[in-house]
């Protein structure tokens, strides 16, 4: 359990590797089991719409828990505190919207997409244009989204990227393209289950590895000291990215458009065995959200208290540290080296000693400020570290997502670095499999059946639907192998998805709020809003989340508008 | 490829809460709790 440094990797004990490796074949089988039994296409696609509110609900929460947003959210917190909570609190209230408004209509018209119940509200080319951009985003999104966890862990643990990848890639396509949708939600319960009781443990452990006489509200006071239990922001700037209104108002048009208009999310809830399941089970999530989303942020903030009395490596993504110990003047490094040890153990005396005033009744003010103080003096040297590390290799450096894996693999044991390593692959691969399943629904529904194939037994389209399922599962492993090398396009990858979640939000609202919105309108206004976005996001400094608001609200009023201006078109049918 | 039959009818009881107003209820009424919650964890004197 000691610390690391550059070059010196991870090693797994075999009771991790045994957990590790039981987790892996464990729920392939199960996965493999549970999908046994598919018939016809919506067995394969909707599970036969015969699931229960809790099992869907606990696929809806896996599909959005990503690796990256377990690793990423538990590094916020650790250097910048817990404001990205506010992030989820327009959330609950989406999941209401939702289940009085789109929810019904999808159930109820029995589609299998969210983008064919607009072919019947619209037009044909509303439905082909919507559905275009979900495989797009989402088709690309996903191969990053398996890149990041496999980049992070690679590092960590010492395997090539293309091992982890291939692993995360392989054991998700293995049981969704055998088992489809039943498979991927049964096994999100598993995973989902598995996640929280990871969550539990690591803040189970940090709070028992505190050291002697500290407790944890002495912890909390640290943090809170810092700035880091800040989560109520109520300033009204709109370039501040977390404030309780960009949560709230912003937040709830990003979780209306994720939840509503996002087929990963959508064909979830659509397995329901009725209605009330299909509500219950987005309700589940409005419940569940914001309190998982603490307990990550709170293991991170722990984490980050934890580090004041172990030492932390003066660089947390050790293959660059390493990189950096090979070509920095030797002297340079050795220094900085230096003043980060002398810097770390002041903090913790100042830490130790605001603790102490608190407990034996000192001057806590200026315990508080010496404390402030030593935290300073850290977070210049890290500074100094990073500014050496992007000099080295010319590249911008962050590691705030290899914290939390690396506070696992050194300082976890007796097994549990192998099952908190378990949870990184389950939320991995509770969203792939999600992501890659209804990929391949999309792609059949929304495009083979209507262009390629129109008249087909189901044995074909069962057989078609496994083929997209491996085929697009065998895509984002691609990606994923190529993305190390597109560097900034990942960025670009990301943000795509935030162009017009917002605008799509706003057809579907134009779809079920206005009966009389015309097929044009839709589509004119669609095109108006990811435009809208695009100028607000290149030339003004509005925080991301509002991008959803700008979307929605422009694609709803250009819609009415030209709806107004020239009405007349009516809505097609659907196939 | 079948298309799946629409599902007009009444979808059943309501297994928890008793009724969808009571539920929505308390799904607000949680947010809010747990919102406060939150803010109170955030300024606690520790």
């Amino acid at each position: 359990m000691a610390v690391l440094n550059g070059g010196e990797l991870a090693t797994l004990a075999r009771a991790d590797w045994i957990v590790l490796v039981g987790y892996l074949l464990a729920i392939v089988a199960f996965g493999l089991w549970m999908g046994r039994g598919n018939r016809r296409v919506d067995d394969f696609f909707l599970a036969g719409r015969e699931m229960r509110w809790w099992a869907a609900g606990l696929s809806v929460m896996a599909t959005q828990v990503s690796a990256i947003t377990f690793v990423g959210t538990t590094g916020q917190a650790y250097t910048k505190g817990m404001s990205f909570l506010a992030f989820y609190f327009g959330l609950p209230f989406a999941m209401v919207v939702l289940s009085l408004t789109l929810v019904p209509f999808f159930y109820r018209s029995g589609v299998f997409t969210a983008y064919q119940y607009l072919e019947r509200r619209f037009d044909s080319r509303t439905r082909t244009l919507t559905s275009v951009l979900f495989l797009l985003s989402r088709g690309l999104g996903v191969g990053v989204a398996l890149y990041a966890p496999s980049l992070v862990l690679s590092v960590v643990l010492g395997w090539s990227e293309t091992t982890t990848i291939l692993l995360m890639g392989g054991t998700t396509i293995a049981y969704v393209a055998y088992g489809g949708n039943r498979s991927v939600i049964w096994t999100d319960v598993v995973q989902m289950a598995l996640i929280w009781f990871g969550i539990l443990l690591c803040v189970g452990v940090a709070i028992s590895r505190l050291p002697e006489g500290f407790v944890l509200r002495d912890a909390l006071a640290l943090a809170q000291t810092t700035g880091r239990l800040e989560t109520v922001d109520l300033s009204l700037d709109l370039t501040r990215p977390y404030t309780v209104w960009s949560g709230l108002i912003a937040g709830m048009f990003l979780a209306m458009g994720y939840f509503g208009c996002d087929q990963s999310q959508v064909q979830r809830y659509l397995s329901g065995r009725s209605l009330t399941e299909s509500r219950l089970s987005l309700l589940l999530n409005a419940f569940l959200k914001v309190p998982m989303q603490f307990l990550i942020l709170l293991t991170g903030v722990l984490v980050f208290v934890f580090f004041h009395f172990h030492a932390p490596p003066l660089l947390w993504n050790r293959a660059e540290l390493a990189r950096v110990e090979r070509a920095a003047p030797a002297a340079e490094l050795a220094r900085i080296r230096g003043e980060f040890d002398a810097a770390h153990h002041e903090r913790r005396q100042a830490a130790e000693a605001f603790a102490s005033a608190r407990h034996r009744g000192g001057n806590v003010a200026r315990a508080r400020d010496g404390y402030l103080e030593a935290g300073k003096r850290v977070e210049a040297v890290e500074t100094e570290a990073r500014r050496l590390a992007e000099t080295v290799t010319g590249e911008p450096y962050n590691d705030t997502n290899y914290i939390f894996p690396t506070y696992i693999v050194s300082q976890l044991a007796g097994g549990l670095a192998g099952l908190v390593i378990a949870v990184i692959f389950a939320a991995a691969m509770s969203s792939l499999s999600g992501e890659f399943n209804s990929l391949a629904t999309a792609s059949l529904v929304d495009f083979y059946r209507r262009f390629v194939r129109t008249e087909a037994s189901d044995a074909h389209y069962l057989a078609a639907s496994r083929l997209f399922t491996a085929g697009w599962g065998a895509f984002a492993c691609f990606v994923a192998l190529e993305t190390g090398r597109l560097g900034s396009a990942i960025e670009v990858v990301n943000k795509f998805g935030s162009y017009f979640y917002g605008s799509i939000l706003g057809v579907f609202g134009l779809a079920v709020l206005t009966p009389w919105a015309t097929a044009r309108g839709a589509f004119y206004g669609l095109l108006t809003g990811m435009t809208a976005v695009f100028l607000v996001s290149q030339f003004t400094g509005i925080a991301f989340l509002w991008y959803n608001v700008v979307g929605a609200v422009s694609v709803f009023l250009v819609g009415l508008l030209i709806t107004a201006v020239a009405p007349g078109d009516r809505p097609a049918g659907v196939r | 490829m079948k298309s799946l039959p629409d599902r007009h009818g009444e979808d059943g009881p309501v297994p928890l809460f008793g009724t969808w107003r009571a539920i929505y209820t308390a799904v607000v009424v949680s947010a809010l709790v747990v919102m406060a919650l939150v803010a109170l964890f955030s300024r606690w004197p520790y």
